[in-house]
């Protein structure tokens, strides 16, 4: 390639325009988290505190919330992937009976407004007393996100050789045994992303926890919204930061593995 | 042999079938059920009132989701183009940042990023030597912004697989022949990656007409869209009939680009051939 100062020079502009938008709204919750005052037109705040990250670490609301939605998260990733995975093997390696209605069933979640599904689900657990419960939560996040570790785990089961579990098979295995010592194991890395993938949703969801937690359940992004509604953008910030960073790593490491058509379910 | 194979595969989906014909599918028949109910009977009331008082807020949501997938597909488009000829690393990671961020989060930091004392205007007007700037955030212009940044990582996913996916042998005969890049984009690559830039336009528009909390956190206060209708009709007035009728009247917006999407991926079983 030839050498241009005006290429180089429009590549830093660019540069610095992508660092600009992309990076800068994350920089903004970075320095909000550690202010304490902070007036217009100042480009920092004038005075900074460690106050609101130890709130992380002490005993009251902030801990709380964190604890409940590590805790709804990480139920929610054992049942949806248990669910999950028998499911995935049979739309992998199985001729199922209404095999179209199935999978126009279980593709229906992405491709329609999850909204209406959340109210109604939250007004028929209001009669069941899962309203204000965290199960209510638990039982709505498993069904939201059974739909994309469904289909990020039947992609991995695909991917193995069939002829694998036919050698099993031939040598005289079980076909349970065929499953449980030769796919299974080489399922292993999909089903852990898939996993991860389901633990940061529910983690980060706020919907359906929102209406179905209502009025006594506050998981950390419910927190974060009744803090950044109040003003309170420093207890926002310190939680936005705590929940963003699972993510960005998750997005360096596992992303190319994920079939982006699978991962419509994020973000809410 | 056969039957008993049918059989053991149904079994195996059944769990999480369950799950999802009762916490899916009978609250989604719910919905509209309780949208042609009025005080306990059949009626369209719910629908009357809900075009009496929020036409303007359903144009208002088709419009603002129809730019955003616009600026979504031309920028992924560009993007995918790009990456599909050069490797930049600090481009590829740029762009896919926002992918995994909940919207919730998203919705702050883009708060606090465009807001009149925001981030952005604290920079900016010192760049520019100016006293004072016009903030984004509750306008509609910090809403498309938004949207569009965070729509845009997961179109153009979607996008680069596709146009990784074709055959180098098209391209290189493009080549051969003379044409240029820009050329071979829009004759060749463009035409055969169709049905996923579809795909990626109709996962665009689903998301950003269903999405609830980048709107609570940045939207405009008036006019609004329909999610934020239905939240208010729940909260404030628990209204849920007219509520209800709102979210069949979002079916019913994107139902076309839903059967257009289920049909595709049906006939890729799942997504995954063979």
């Amino acid at each position: 390639m030839r050498f241009s100062i005006w290429r180089i020079t429009l590549k830093v502009i660019f540069v610095v325009f992508m660092l600009l938008i992309m990076i800068g709204p994350l920089v903004g919750i970075v320095i909000w988290s550690f202010a304490r005052v902070w007036y217009w037109p100042s480009p920092i705040p004038q005075e900074f505190t460690l106050r609101y990250w130890l709130e992380v670490f002490r005993q009251g609301r902030v801990l709380n919330s964190l604890m409940l939605s590590v805790t709804i998260a990480l139920l929610t990733v054992v049942f949806s992937i248990t669910l999950a995975i028998p499911a995935a093997y049979g739309f992998a390696r199985y001729k199922l009976p209404f095999e179209r209605v199935l999978l126009l069933l279980f593709l229906m979640p992405q491709t329609f407004p999850q909204l209406p599904v959340f109210i109604n689900l939250a007004s028929i657990f209001g009669r069941m007393g899962l309203r204000g419960n965290i199960w209510g939560i638990i039982l709505a996040h498993t069904m939201a996100s059974l739909v994309f570790s469904l289909w990020i785990i039947t992609a991995t089961f695909k991917s193995i050789p069939v002829e694998l579990e036919h050698v099993a098979q031939n040598l005289g295995a079980s076909r349970f045994k065929t499953f449980w010592t030769v796919t299974f194991p080489l399922a292993i890395p999909g089903i852990i992303a898939g996993a991860i993938y389901v633990f940061l949703w529910s983690m980060g969801e706020f919907t359906a926890a929102f209406f179905i937690g209502a009025p006594f359940i506050q998981t950390a992004p419910v927190l974060m919204y009744t803090s950044s509604m109040g003003y309170n953008l420093q207890i926002a910030s310190v939680i936005a930061i705590i929940l963003v960073i699972p993510s960005l790593i998750f997005m360096v490491l596992i992303e190319r593995f994920l079939k982006a058509e699978y991962i419509a379910g994020l973000g809410g | 042999m056969e039957v008993r194979n049918r059989i053991v595969g149904f079994l195996l989906i059944l769990p999480a079938f369950l799950i999802l014909a009762l916490l899916y599918v009978y609250p989604l028949i719910r919905a509209i059920w309780m949208s042609f109910i009025k005080d306990g009977f059949l009626s369209l009331a719910n629908y009357a009132k809900a075009f009496d008082i929020y036409s303007r807020d359903i144009l208002y949501s088709v419009v603002i989701t129809s730019v955003t997938v616009g600026f979504v597909l031309v920028l992924s488009i560009l993007l995918a183009s790009y990456l599909r000829f050069k490797e930049w690393r600090f481009l590829d990671i740029m762009y896919r940042l926002p992918l995994f961020i909940p919207f919730l989060i998203v919705g702050h930091a883009m708060r606090i990023f465009l807001a009149p004392h925001g981030t952005l205007n604290s920079l900016l007007t010192r760049i520019l030597k100016v006293e004072e700037l016009p903030g984004f955030s509750r306008s509609w212009i910090g809403l498309l912004w938004t949207f569009v940044w965070v729509m845009t990582p997961y179109a153009a996913l979607i996008i680069l697989g596709a146009f990784r996916a074709l055959d180098s042998s098209y391209i290189e005969a493009a080549r051969n022949l003379g044409a240029s890049k820009g050329k071979i984009v829009f004759t060749v690559i463009i035409p055969m990656c169709k049905p996923s830039i579809m795909v990626a336009a109709i996962l665009t528009f689903v998301r950003t007409i269903s999405s609830l909390t980048i709107l609570v956190m940045i939207g405009p206060n008036t006019p609004n869209m329909i999610t934020v209708d239905m939240m208010f009709r729940i909260n404030f007035f628990n209204d849920w009939g007219v509520a209800n009728a709102l979210g069949v009247i979002s079916y019913l917006i994107v139902i076309v680009l839903a059967v257009y999407y289920l049909r595709f991926m049906a006939a890729e079983r799942g997504g995954i051939k063979g």
